[in-house]
């Protein structure tokens, strides 16, 4: 029976280190992994990941022509001013332009699919009018019709140029374009703040649950005869809730590199998640003791953290601007030092709480 | 008793429901009502002072910065630059100290040098900004918003010129013509283009029910140029009304298809920056509105539903004179009541009309729905909001991404969002398309309500079982005979369909090669769960006996079941889903979108097809659940195989 022993040995090692608090954390982190439903919630996270993937491969495919490769659009150019149109198309790599003798011709053409647009050019006092035609209802319109109002602000621009001499403040000359992704920015902005705060969210909720369900089913009466403290459960139960949301975090982060999404100052983000949680939770431990019931508190913790993320989102850095700039490597030292304001509030309301929670009698909750 | 008693009587009934409703809802809310007490209100008004106070005040400072992408891409410029302007003015922008070794280092993601002006022979024929970008993917996007950054602060530039024939040189118009999919087209006459095109179109619509009507119609032709005065929309011509070919050059949005209607959201005619290629990001964003208050919504009726299970005193009412239908109707009614008239507030304030009311009303219904049903299955507070949040997750990417495409395709339509979109943008909506995105969650919603009724008795409301048998039970109290399993298969049928069109929606990026087949797999699976699940839980619950004949009659009634219910995703055809290529892979195999003239053993082919695969699955239904999870792979592969032969066949 040395499996018994070395059991028996563990378990008196154990004892001996043993915290009533860290007993709570885990008996917290098992009864959720018992309740199936935290997978759902995984499952459901991820669903949203994998939808949000889609979406911004199905925007870039949709809006910019170069990550379609190969794709060409062909435009047929008609009208007397179809040698200053060639011109303006000659300059987006896009799109091939045609020169047509007929506008009947033009339009048989794209009638026909053989081309994908039509420039009809007309000269008008000073002025050339284009009836630009892009066809309807197919998946190509977008892309047609953006590639198309570029190559007419190339001829915008080239016929500003040439009158810049009546023009009191002539425009600025443009870089070239590259055809960089103009939804590059959406990951790290949208995509990534969601999926660090969803878990903090979650968190926070949860402690409400766990808290307020105590309450109301009378097991913290049960504290007059056991060995542990409010204080104690109060601890075990946010260092539970605080534990698991970075893990998320980092898990999510991992998904995403991944996919080939580079995430940088990933224990900078780690930090930001877990000091924004301790402050989400703090705020649901306070709810929870100090609101008169659980819908109550449900109902104030929901409108807390609204206004926590809608306050906080418009101070400068504001918890999403931070983990985008953090994650896409912008950050300056600024952005490091509100990582860590973020970590001196949320121990601050951590010690808050925990003073709060000595004053409250659990008998009378 | 005459017909006018029996009448009578029956109003009386009705009234004295309607009153013992009422009295339910007034009791709800006014029980949710006073457990937010004073104190919490005034928190929550004491809390909204603060941030509302923080922020004018950041505002008012001009230290706020709302923006999430703020300062992302770092530009290096020097201190003299007329760029400086651009910078400060772009939110995603931030200046840096013009350094070459930085830009390498990776501290800044774009270095802007000298102008370049216009050479002789190919090339710009404008002055060109010589620009460094970083390395990598980052260094292209900062150069990407940079540049847009440009254009914009031109535009707001140009916009204060006094010579305009010189600030606008180019004047655009747009307009949007179908193309012929079927080859070269019989008309090559540009003059009487639009006309001839249409009535091809048609021609070659082979199944000869006009599935697409409005889609070959547009209104206005092209072969002249004289300046298009567009006639404003108002004019709801349909299919049948033309115009001809002197018709102004540039169409109107009257007419038309939906998408032409839906593009025509962007602008159409001005200077070359006006035009704007169809995205509709600020109503995606107001439409996002809608979805918040929902959460609350549910939060409060989930907690009270389940809270009346866990101290037990849905018992009282259980007992009283009252039926489980009025109690339940009773306890929702005040949290629709709250969802309708905070959905007009909002409606109210972003300009929508009465449209995107009775486009979001459908989604709160379901929001409840879901809940409800959850809330009967739900061990703990704990597990419900778990609950709550997949509910959240799941209805708020259903019905917001697809609404992204709303200007792309018609698959956007599978969300009421999209209408609310669609109407923030101008845009007209037809029923048909309205009863589309609206019908799955307008019956899905009465299903859940029956399905969660189902269970509002003793026996389950105060057990503690984990939630996939208590579905299975609220499935099995739904059974009562053979004809019963029939109606509940016919029942899932919305439910069936939001699988499906979400498929599609998922699928939809991927190349048509691997999401044709990968999407006739999953509906298969999809269908043969909605058809067997019952059966299985009628099985395990011992209601019906585990006979072969049994499992065999019982797989027979929900094909027939589901066969019939199929029918009515004919109302796909109004929108036009049949014409993209993923669309008639989804619903071919159900003989939508085939024409009457085929064979009689097409439209025999699904009610075969629906009663074998069911059988199939409840022989293996009879047993065990891993008998059950073998038969549904044996009937999924059955009914993926069909699905292929029909596509290949008629695809």
């Amino acid at each position: 029976m040395a499996d018994r022993d070395l059991r028996d040995r563990w378990h008196a090692v154990a004892d001996r280190f043993s915290d009533p608090r860290l007993t709570i954390a885990g008996r917290e982190i098992r009864v959720l992994g018992r309740e199936k439903t935290i997978i759902l919630a995984v499952v459901i996270q991820l669903f949203v990941a994998a939808f949000a993937g889609f979406l911004v491969v199905g925007l870039v495919s949709l809006y910019d022509p170069g990550s379609v490769d190969g794709y060409q659009i062909d435009a047929a150019v008609t009208g007397d001013a179809t040698n200053e149109m060639l011109a303006a198309i000659d300059d987006r790599p896009a799109i091939d332009g045609t020169r047509y003798a007929t506008t009947s011709d033009a339009y048989a053409d794209f009638q026909d699919g053989t081309v994908n647009a039509v420039f009809q050019t007309t000269r008008v006092d000073d002025r050339i009018q284009v009836v630009m035609t892009a066809p309807d209802g197919s998946i190509e319109t977008t892309l047609v019709v953006s590639e198309g109002q570029e190559a007419l602000r190339a001829l915008e621009r080239n016929l500003r140029a040439e009158r810049a001499d009546s023009l009191s403040n002539p425009p600025l000359p443009l870089p070239p374009d590259t055809g960089g992704n103009p939804y590059y920015d959406f990951t790290y902005t949208i995509l990534l703040p969601l999926l660090l705060f969803l878990p903090v969210f979650i968190s926070g909720s949860i402690t409400v649950d766990s808290l307020t369900a105590e309450r109301e089913q009378g097991t913290l009466e049960l504290l007059r005869v056991a060995p542990v403290t409010m204080i104690d459960i109060v601890d075990g139960k946010s260092a539970a809730m605080i534990a698991i949301a970075p893990i998320q975090a980092v898990a999510w982060m991992g998904l995403l590199s991944l996919n080939g999404v580079a995430v940088a100052n990933i224990g900078w983000l780690v930090a930001l998640v877990a000091a924004v949680t301790a402050i989400v939770v703090a705020l649901s431990v306070a709810v929870s003791l100090l609101a008169p019931d659980r819908r109550s508190a449900q109902l104030l913790f929901s409108v807390g953290i609204l206004l926590f993320f809608a306050g906080a989102t418009l101070l400068p850095g504001g918890p999403a601007n931070t983990a985008a700039r953090l994650a896409i490597d912008s950050a300056t030292l600024s952005t490091r030092l509100v990582v860590l304001i973020y970590g001196g509030v949320g121990v601050a309301a951590v010690g808050a709480v925990r003073r709060l929670a000595t004053r409250i009698d659990p008998n009378r909750l | 008793m005459t017909r006018v008693d029996r009448l009578r009587t029956r109003l009386t009934t009705a009234g004295r429901r309607l009153r013992r409703i009422a009295r339910i809802a007034r009791w709800e809310f006014g029980q949710s009502t006073s457990s937010y007490n004073r104190r919490t209100l005034a928190v929550i008004a004491v809390l909204v002072v603060v941030v509302a106070s923080v922020g004018t005040s950041a505002v008012a400072l001009g230290v706020a910065s709302p923006s999430p992408n703020t300062d992302i891409y770092r530009v290096g410029v020097a201190d003299n630059s007329p760029y400086n302007a651009v910078i400060d003015d772009h939110a995603s922008l931030t200046a840096r100290p013009p350094d070459r070794t930085a830009l390498a280092t990776g501290e800044i993601d774009l270095l802007i040098g000298g102008v370049r002006q216009p050479a002789a022979g190919p090339g710009p024929r404008s002055p060109t900004l010589l620009v460094e970008p970083a390395d990598g993917e980052k260094g292209d996007a900062a150069l990407t918003a940079f540049r847009s950054a440009v254009q914009s602060y031109n535009d707001r530039a140009m916009a204060l010129e006094p010579n305009r024939t010189a600030a606008y040189p180019v004047v655009v118009e747009l307009q949007y013509i179908p193309q012929s999919t079927l080859g070269p087209a019989a008309p090559t006459n540009a003059g009487n283009l639009t006309g001839d095109d249409a009535a091809a179109d048609n021609a070659d619509d082979s199944d000869g029910t006009d599935t697409d009507a409005n889609d070959t119609d547009t209104n206005g032709t092209t072969s002249d140029a004289d300046g298009g005065t567009a006639d404003g929309g108002g004019d709801n011509t349909t299919g049948t009304d033309r115009t001809e070919g002197d018709a102004p050059p540039v169409a109107d949005g009257g007419g038309g298809s939906l998408l032409d209607r839906a593009l025509f959201g962007g602008g159409t005619s001005g200077s070359p920056a006006e035009i704007q290629p169809p995205f509709p990001f600020g109503s995606l964003l107001l439409a996002f509105l809608f979805l918040v208050p929902m959460n609350f919504v549910i939060q409060s009726y989930g907690s009270s539903v389940l809270n009346e299970r866990i101290s037990r005193r849905g018992e009282l009412l259980l007992v009283a004179p009252v039926e489980r239908l009025d109690i339940v109707a009773g306890k929702t009614l005040p949290y629709a009541a709250i969802a309708v008239a905070v959905t007009a507030v909002i409606a109210a304030a972003v300009g929508g009309g009465l449209l995107s009311v009775a486009a979001v009303v459908p989604i709160a219904l379901t929001f409840l729905a879901a809940t409800f049903l959850g809330a009967m299955f739900a061990r703990s507070f704990k597990e419900l909001t778990f609950v709550t949040i997949t509910i959240t997750v799941f209805l708020t990417s259903y019905v917001f991404i697809p609404s992204i495409f709303t200007n792309v395709t018609p698959i956007a339509l599978i969300s009421p969002l999209t209408l609310v979109v669609m109407e923030l943008q101008g845009e007209a909506v037809s029923l048909g398309s309205y009863l589309f995105s609206t019908g799955p969650f307008y019956t899905s919603t009465a299903v859940l309500f029956l399905l969660g009724t189902g269970v509002y008795r003793e026996e389950d409301m105060f057990s503690q079982k984990p939630v996939p048998l208590k579905f299975l039970d609220a499935l099995d109290a739904r059974l009562s005979g053979v004809r019963s399993v029939g109606v509940l298969t016919a029942l899932f049928l919305p439910f069936v369909f939001i699988a499906e069109l979400l498929a599609i929606a998922v699928l939809f990026v991927l190349p048509i090669e691997v999401s044709i087949p990968l999407l006739l797999v999953v509906i298969a699976a999809v269908e043969e769960v909605a058809k067997s699940i019952h059966i299985f839980a009628g099985f395990e619950s011992d209601r019906f006996d585990r006979s072969v004949p049994t499992a065999l009659l019982l797989g027979a009634a929900s094909g027939v079941g589901f066969f019939v219910a199929e029918k009515f995703t004919a109302v796909a055809q109004l929108v036009g889903l049949p014409d993209l290529q993923l669309g008639q892979a989804a619903l071919q195999p159900a003989g939508i979108g085939i024409a009457p003239s085929t064979t009689l053993l097409l439209l025999a082919g699904p009610l075969v097809l629906h009663t074998v695969t069911a059988g199939v699955s409840a022989l293996g239904a009879r047993t065990r659940l891993r008998w059950y999870l073998v038969s549904l792979v044996a009937a999924t592969a059955i009914h993926a195989a069909y699905n292929l032969g029909v596509v290949t066949l008629y695809g």
